[in-house]
């Protein structure tokens, strides 16, 4: 075909003018593929080219290289008419073909044994070259290959004086004589040789640009526009090879104005366009390369602007936006490979607008397509096209090349030629060119936080792709972006992608889309027209009866033929059956299912409610409504029970209520029960059947949900105010036992304290396997609970009775004692458990709790007296005194005292020979207090409180059992005193009948004692004896002082007052005492009594006690 | 003469959306769309810097070969957009910003309206009536 040879795209940019200029080196003399050394050479120039690397690209001229002619010089411009603006081979030209520099290698050491030889095939081989190169001013260098390294420079006089002969053979500057040594470090050679390389071609360019500069003198302005912008552009690409990038930008935007200078007329029109488009290219990326992103953006608006309204030719408008197209998408791409150069870009500033409006084009173009070419069918003849590819110039048309006079062209031509262009652009595929731009502009919203514009380019997108027929790769980006349209409830935009997705779905007989779509598509948000709905909704009945469903009349025949080939083999298969899950999408028919109580016990039905609300404007019918409930474990589905009295089709806006009833499973017990899904199963399961599955549960994400109640309801069932609970737990069921405790509140320390468990069995079944269970709510040690009134030895709960049956309203009584050794306040847990004796036995229990507090019957108080009674502080050695022991009874209950006993414990011992309780078998009432008193005496000195036993009580309340209290008694300190002294007298006496009063005075230390006796004389006694005297008394003895008394007076009199001194010398001489006179009056306030009580004179001759008897008294001296 | 005029509640869904061309008004509510990227943008940076709380008028959105799109984000984050034809020279920043006010005082009278529930889409004639004057600059 004659159109296989012309560019598709004449819009594309030539590749040399998108390729980064860099200076061209010529290599020759490398035999890279039979010399390994030449190979490693030339490899370690050309490949692993790094940004670090000097901006230069190699190339290897073979011996036989022609490189391009010279053209002739031009003297004067005067008579040169330019027939176009830009030569196609120009660029190509110095950027790939004319080097810079020409290095020539060669295999040659200093040393080398055939050196003569050698130098003379080098220098013929460097004239040869040079011969090539005739009329260029490209560099010539040589580089020698040599295996020796190198010396230091000026210590090897032959390599000196051998490079000078090189030199001059070669007629070569000594400069441009390089020696690269094969061995190590290659690659460090390699890069100095190439910086010298490179600072050889800056100049060879330096000097190029310069010679084009020269030419401007040469140029006028009237006929040399062309020629104008031609060698800016020049200037503008030398300068970029030279690496110079600000003197080739100054250079491109002369370019660029001198272009726009230029009068646009019909002959020039593109190739102004085509021009301006590429110095516009080189611009921008200069400025980006400058770091003047700002620059090249407004560069590039100002460019599109100029140019955009020039639409040409009307017939070849697509070519028009076609290089609008291209403008904006490689606009994109440098800006992109700026911004990955590390460039910040912006949301409202970032490559993927440009592609955005790349593709906008692309779409225009293609529109303008279908308009002007729809018509062409045939190519013309002869081919006007026809060498396209060796144009002369860019931006010609092949059919008039490089007419640049205003005449008009012929139009029999310029037609042939236009319905060609036209033919041609009819074969492109520009949805795959605008669908390209939209993936590129897609991912660089995405990079830039713009998730809705995206949304909108991917549907632009899947536009583009049902144009160009690939209905399911658009039924697909459809169906994707509705989520985000659905969730942020931008109706009329969803509705406008349903109404596409769903005829994709019909076009590609993808029927569980279709379905799905459909669903959706006749719910009361999707806001399209009823006749739509109605066509919907109908192809959705025939559908589920299998019958192919019919197309948009809308749609052209052709494809909807397509689409019915396609539907048919779907209903082959004997029934259809779709599970579809609707919780995504905003469905025409809306559930909710909620448990009507949050604990179900296990003997009772579990209740779900289910509304099922259509809002499709045409009725449907189910065929079933189920729920499925999620337990711990496994699902189980239950169909809805109350069918009877509703039927399953729905009108619009009806809503429905229905109710699924079963039984807790009782495995289930203390775990959560769900609401899984609530499925609806549409058509029937022999034909087509679809299994509509609403899972998702959560309340609706509007504002303000309490505000709905406001809303103005018509139906009778508020649909939209259900609150749904879609959880519920299975508890175990409540027992209709009765359990009474019958027990004496508080309980008392240490006693065992008996508690009647009555049951009485209120259930309306028998009752089995009944178990109560006794344990304290939380475990205190010091609490016992047993069957029995004693030590059970277990910690745990115990089990009370293991009744068999016990039948509707049987009683049942048991016991069980606790027991506390601690006061305090506890919680005892009665747990029943047994088996309900019905159709289907269930298990039930009850738990119960007793609250109980521990008190103390008694509290022990202890006194401690001297013989006189009265109270002391403190005991001595030998003395006796009384152990008083007080009973304070604090419990609400009376309790009896069985015994009591008392154990001394050393020093201590009793002064009396047999104890005797003196509250054996009293009974005491709250608040009563009960006191016993036993002698006791010490033995030993001590300095702190001394025990003096423990105190055993027996005692129980009434219809009680026994309990043994114990306690340690404390006492008090024990002092040592070397006197004791002791009265003995007759318990009363008569008035003037004598009576005898001893005093008996015991020395207990190993010391004599000295003591002033003196008694006092009163007026109730007359008395016989030593008024004042001393005594001797001896270590370990008593001494006994005698008086004879006579009372006088009747009554409580006060006797004769005894009174000890220390002698007073002996104060004096034994400075040490034993025993000082503090101490000796306490003794005698301790010891001994001070009155006794007188009778009047018995009558008669009553018997005297013995000691009141005359006796004859004895003085022991 | 702005061309549409778009509230957008909190959650990002359309509350109120009017157009002077009928016809066009899909098309308008994918630029609003597009515009909400850049409110968005605007609002998660705005609560970083010290911006002033008490500007609520975000400025021009960003610009389309045909249009201009500016913002307005109310306290309780509804959103008001402003569609202006870009050959409209006549209003500037000012206008936009009176608009705005005047968009959210109707906004305000519509929310304390009693039959009115927050959160759903408004519906009312008077409201459209008073829009569509803010609109054409006849109030």
């Amino acid at each position: 075909m004659m159109q296989s040879n012309i560019n598709p795209n004449a819009t594309d940019f030539p590749t040399e003018l998108c390729a980064k200029p860099q200076a061209l080196v010529g290599i020759s003399g490398l035999d890279i593929l039979n010399n390994a050394i030449h190979k490693s050479i030339w490899d370690t120039f050309s490949s692993n080219r790094r940004v670090e690397r000097a901006p230069v690209v190699f190339k290897l001229i073979g011996n036989a290289h022609e490189f391009p002619v010279v053209k002739p010089k031009r003297s004067s411009y005067d008579w040169y008419i330019p027939k176009g603006i830009l030569k196609k081979n120009w660029l190509h030209k110095h950027l790939f073909e004319i080097p810079a520099v020409t290095v020539i290698f060669y295999d040659l050491d200093w040393s080398d044994p055939q050196w003569n030889e050698k130098m003379i095939e080098c220098a013929s081989r460097v004239q040869s070259m040079r011969a090539a190169l005739e009329g260029r001013a490209c560099k010539l260098t040589v580089v020698l290959i040599q295996n020796s390294l190198p010396l230091p420079a000026g210590e090897d006089a032959l390599a000196a004086e051998r490079a000078v002969a090189l030199c001059s053979s070669c007629e070569l500057n000594s400069q441009s004589l390089f020696v690269l040594p094969h061995g190590d470090h290659l690659q460090g050679y390699a890069v100095r040789l190439e910086t010298a390389f490179y600072e050889f071609a800056q100049t060879y360019y330096h000097n190029e640009a310069k010679h084009v500069k020269s030419h401007k003198d040469h140029l006028n302005k009237n006929s040399h526009q062309y020629l104008f912008v031609r060698h800016q552009f020049k200037l503008g690409i030398l300068y970029e090879l030279k690496q110079d990038i600000h003197s080739s930008h100054k250079h491109y935007t002369h370019a660029y104005n001198n272009l726009l200078e230029i009068r646009i007329v019909d002959t020039n029109a593109l190739e102004i366009r085509t021009i301006a488009g590429f110095i516009n290219y080189k611009l921008c990326r200069l400025l980006f390369a400058l770091n003047l992103p700002r620059d090249a953006i407004s560069q590039f608006k100002s460019h599109i602007d100029r140019f955009k309204s020039r639409l040409g030719f009307q017939e070849l408008s697509f070519e028009h936006y076609a290089w609008l197209s291209k403008q904006y998408s490689v606009f994109g791409d440098i800006f992109d490979e700026a911004v990955k150069l590390g460039l910040p870009a912006v949301q409202t500033q970032h490559p993927g607008l440009y592609y955005q409006q790349g593709a906008h084009y692309a779409t225009m173009r293609k529109k303008s397509c279908q308009e002007l070419c729809s018509s062409v069918t045939t190519y013309p003849q002869p081919d006007p096209l026809e060498g396209a590819i060796h144009m002369e110039f860019f931006g010609q048309r092949p059919w008039r090349p490089g007419k640049i006079s205003a005449e008009p062209p012929d139009p029999h031509l310029e037609s042939n030629g236009i319905q060609a262009m036209q033919f041609l652009e009819r074969q492109v595929n520009h949805s795959n060119l605008i669908i390209a731009l939209y993936g590129l502009a897609i991912t660089q919203y995405k990079t830039y936080r713009c998730p809705r514009t995206r949304r909108h380019l991917v549907l632009q997108m899947a536009d583009e792709y049902y144009d160009s027929k690939d209905y399911g790769k658009a039924l697909t980006l459809y169906t994707h972006m509705l989520w985000d349209f659905r969730s942020e409830k931008w109706w009329s935009i969803l509705s406008q992608i349903l109404e596409k997705a769903i005829r994709c779905a019909y076009l590609t007989a993808n029927i569980q889309d279709y379905v799905l779509l459909a669903i959706e598509f006749l719910g009361t948000d999707v806001c399209v027209s009823l006749d739509e709905k109605r066509r919907v909704y109908e192809n959705l009945i025939r559908i589920l009866k299998k019958q192919i469903p019919f197309g948009n009349t809308k749609l052209p025949q052709d494809i909807l033929q397509g689409a019915i080939i396609l539907w048919q083999p779907v209903f082959t298969e004997k029934s259809l059956s779709f599970s579809l899950d609707m919780g995504n999408i905003v469905s025409c028919i809306a559930t909710k299912g909620r448990f009507m109580k949050t604990a179900y016990e296990v003997d009772q039905n579990v209740t779900i409610e289910v509304y099922i609300r259509s809002t499709c404007p045409f009725p449907l019918t189910f065929s079933k409504v189920s729920v499925t409930v999620n337990t711990q474990g496994y699902s189980s589905e239950f169909a809805v029970t109350n069918l009877e009295n509703i039927s399953l089709s729905f009108h619009k806006d009806e809503v429905k209520r229905f109710l699924v009833v079963f039984m807790a499973d009782s495995n289930d017990i203390n775990k959560e029960i769900q609401i899984g899904s609530i499925n609806l199963l549409l058509g029937n399961p022999q034909e087509c059947c679809l299994d509509l599955k609403y899972t998702s549960l959560n309340e609706t994400n509007g504002n303000h949900i309490e505000l709905t109640h406001f809303k103005y309801s018509l139906d009778k069932l508020d649909f939209d105010n259900i609150q749904l609970l879609p959880k519920a737990t299975v508890v175990p069921r409540e027992s209709k036992l009765r359990v009474e405790f019958d027990h004496e509140d508080p309980a008392l320390l240490g006693e065992w304290y008996k508690i009647k468990v009555g049951v009485v069995n209120e259930e309306m079944f028998g009752i089995t396997d009944l178990k109560i269970e006794v344990g304290l709510e939380e475990e205190i040690a010091d609490v016992e609970i047993s069957l029995r009134p004693e030590p059970s030895h277990t910690r745990e709960g115990i089990v009370l009775t293991n009744v068999d049956t016990l039948e509707h309203g049987e009683e049942l009584d048991s016991f069980f004692f606790i027991r506390s050794s601690l006061v305090c306040k506890f919680n005892l847990q009665v747990k029943l458990a047994y088996t309900l004796n019905r159709e289907k036995p269930v298990f039930s229990s009850k738990t119960e709790i007793v609250a109980l507090s521990v008190v103390e019957p008694f509290e022990v108080s202890t006194k401690y007296l001297s013989l006189l009674m009265n109270e002391i502080d403190k005991f001595y050695v030998g003395e006796e005194f009384g152990v008083m022991k007080y009973l304070m009874f604090t419990s609400p209950w009376s309790i009896i005292i069985e015994d009591t006993s008392f154990e001394y414990t050393n020093p201590l011992r009793p002064a009396e020979k047999a104890y005797n309780s003196q509250l054996v078998e009293k009974t005491f009432n709250t608040g009563e207090i009960g006191a016993e008193i036993h002698l006791a005496a010490c033995d030993k000195s001590c300095e702190h409180n001394l025990t003096i036993g423990q105190y055993s009580i027996r005692w129980r309340r009434k219809n009680g059992y026994t309990t043994s209290t114990n306690l340690h008694i404390t006492g008090l300190s024990c002092d040592w005193i070397p006197l004791g002294i002791k009265l003995r007298v007759p318990a009363h006496g008569f008035v003037r009948t004598p009576m005898i009063l001893s005093y008996l005075i015991e020395n207990r230390s190993t010391d004599l004692i000295q003591l002033e006796v003196s008694m006092e004389a009163s007026e109730a006694f007359m008395f016989a004896g030593y008024k004042q005297f001393v005594i001797s008394i001896l270590p370990k003895s008593v001494r006994t002082l005698q008086y004879n008394l006579n009372p006088l007076i009747a009554g409580n009199v006060a006797y004769p007052k005894l009174s000890l001194k220390l002698p007073e010398n002996a104060v004096e001489d034994k400075v040490p005492s034993i025993i000082d006179q503090e101490e000796l009056n306490l003794l005698i306030q301790r010891s001994l009594s001070t009155h006794i009580y007188v009778m009047p004179q018995a009558k008669g001759q009553p018997k005297l006690p013995t000691v009141i008897s005359p006796k004859k008294i004895m003085f022991v001296s | 003469m702005a061309v549409c005029v778009g509230i957008i509640g909190k959650d990002n869904s359309p509350k109120f959306f009017t157009c002077l061309n009928p016809a066009e008004e899909l098309n308008f509510q994918y630029k609003v769309l597009s515009a909400l990227d850049v409110v968005e943008e605007k609002l998660n940076c705005g609560s970083k810097g010290a911006t002033d709380l008490r500007e609520l008028y975000l400025g021009m959105l960003y610009t389309l070969e045909t249009h201009k799109i500016y913002g307005y984000v109310t306290n309780t984050k509804i959103k008001f957009i402003i569609v202006v034809d870009s050959t409209n020279m006549a209003l500037r920043d000012n206008e936009i910003r009176s608009m705005f006010r005047k968009i959210h005082s109707e906004y305000a009278d519509i929310v304390c309206n009693p039959f009115y529930i927050p959160g759903e889409p408004i519906c009312s004639k008077s409201f459209t009536g008073s829009i569509k004057n803010i609109m054409t600059g006849t109030v």
